[in-house]
């Protein structure tokens, strides 16, 4: 094998791996800096990978930390996400930690607010 | 401590290393992603490998790989090696492999709250393991302290600020030969992932969500009478695209004044996550990983 042919192995194998790598958060609605009219019912959050459901989850709180969840989060696949409670104005924290399937860790916190 | 305490403690410790964890992803601290920095060396001990690093400036082509492997969480061993291709004009070409280097690093401290990292390592060019026409003969021996800050933590009046890191390390190189000076290199980045995701939603692509924008910096500055000279560094702003497995860094080679060069040269990375490529068995540490 020349160098050329062992670089292309390489860049292949990095490239078309199988998927187990740590979890990106791809996409949150709310999203991050979001301001919105009308409060969310949920926060849903999609990840670029599977994740571990017993280590993975979020947490909403608004500016005087109290947590605005409704019930447990809910993970399954590479989404999670959580019901909220009836949101007054103002500006709310979200919180996540997410585990892939690979053990690797992975979180983020952002905010959006709810206009009066 | 009694016997039996030392013992518990001892089992405790072995315990805590080997109950299957969530792992730290690599360049991962807190909700901040540290891509690797291609021109100065970064605070993670890490299963990595980049290949190829390929450097032109000063009439020098160096062809370079990095391989990094964790013995255990938080202590990994970087083997380096490459080869050199030098067309100084008015001088003789020379061309051959350069020394190989041994860089053991651990990470001593960690503060995901703050996105901080401090860690520390020597690293070893083995004089005499290169070709004899462009590898020193003398060892060089560079006890270095690393560290890696994220500005996640400021304020909110700041947000547009947190997506800025720094990294850096300072060490001493020590030659046989009494040419002793200090290596100060680092890196100034700005994590679009960080601003898309915990700062406001910019709606960017994919593929631009990944990129970071950096300036590196690497400096030498001779320590006594033996160094001779100057200063001599080189600034290398570019841009750096980290993937799920692999990352495809450029930068511009920038000389800081006329004792490191006369002309703008470049930095390209090839560079692949070993840890996310086989988190089963070459990317785990050896010793006191996840199962």
């Amino acid at each position: 094998m020349n160098a050329r042919s062992f670089l292309a192995c390489l860049a292949i194998m990095g490239f078309a791996a199988p998927a187990f790598a740590h979890a990106f958060l791809e996409h949150a609605a709310p999203a991050a800096g979001e301001t919105l009219a009308t409060p969310p019912r949920q926060v849903a959050l999609a990840f670029s990978e599977q994740l571990e459901p017993a280590f993975s989850g979020v947490t909403v709180a608004d500016s005087a930390g109290q947590d605005v969840e409704a019930g447990h989060a809910v993970v399954a696949g590479e989404s999670m996400s959580v019901a909220l409670k009836p949101l007054a104005p103002g500006t709310y924290r979200v919180t996540w930690h997410a585990v892939s399937v690979d053990t690797h860790r992975t979180e983020g916190a952002y905010s959006f607010t709810v206009k009066p | 401590m009694s016997i039996s305490a030392s013992h518990r403690h001892a089992a405790i410790l072995v315990a805590a290393l080997l109950v299957p964890a969530a792992a730290d992803a690599h360049g991962v601290i807190g909700a901040r992603f540290f891509p690797a920095t291609i021109s100065s060396d970064d605070p993670f001990a890490a299963d990595e490998l980049a290949l190829p690093t390929i450097t032109i400036f000063n009439h020098e082509t160096d062809t370079n790989f990095d391989y990094s492997k964790s013995i255990f969480p938080g202590f990994a061993i970087d083997l380096g090696m490459g080869y050199d291709d030098a067309h100084p004009p008015g001088g003789a070409h020379a061309s051959g492999f350069s020394n190989l280097d041994v860089s053991p690093a651990m990470e001593l401290f960690r503060s995901p709250e703050h996105e901080f990292i401090f860690s520390a390592g020597v690293d070893w060019e083995i004089g005499g393991s290169g070709s004899r026409s462009v590898a020193d003969r003398s060892s060089t021996f560079t006890p270095t302290i690393k560290y890696g800050k994220g500005f996640g933590d400021l304020p909110d009046e700041m947000a547009l600020l947190r997506p800025f890191a720094v990294t850096g390390t300072v060490g001493t190189a020590i030659t046989s030969t009494n040419s002793n000076s200090v290596a100060w290199a680092g890196a100034l980045e700005y994590s679009l992932l960080y601003l898309q995701n915990n700062v406001r939603d910019q709606g960017f692509s994919n593929f631009v969500a990944h990129l970071t924008p950096i300036v590196e910096y690497s400096f030498t500055s001779p320590v006594d009478a033996g160094g001779g000279g100057e200063t001599t560094g080189t600034f290398n702003p570019g841009l750096i695209w980290s993937g799920q497995y692999t990352q495809l860094a450029i930068e511009a080679i920038v000389p800081a004044n006329r004792a490191s060069g006369n002309n703008v040269g470049v930095i390209a990375q090839l560079h692949f996550y070993i840890d996310d490529i086989f988190p089963d068995t070459l990317g785990k540490p050896l010793f006191g990983g996840k199962p």
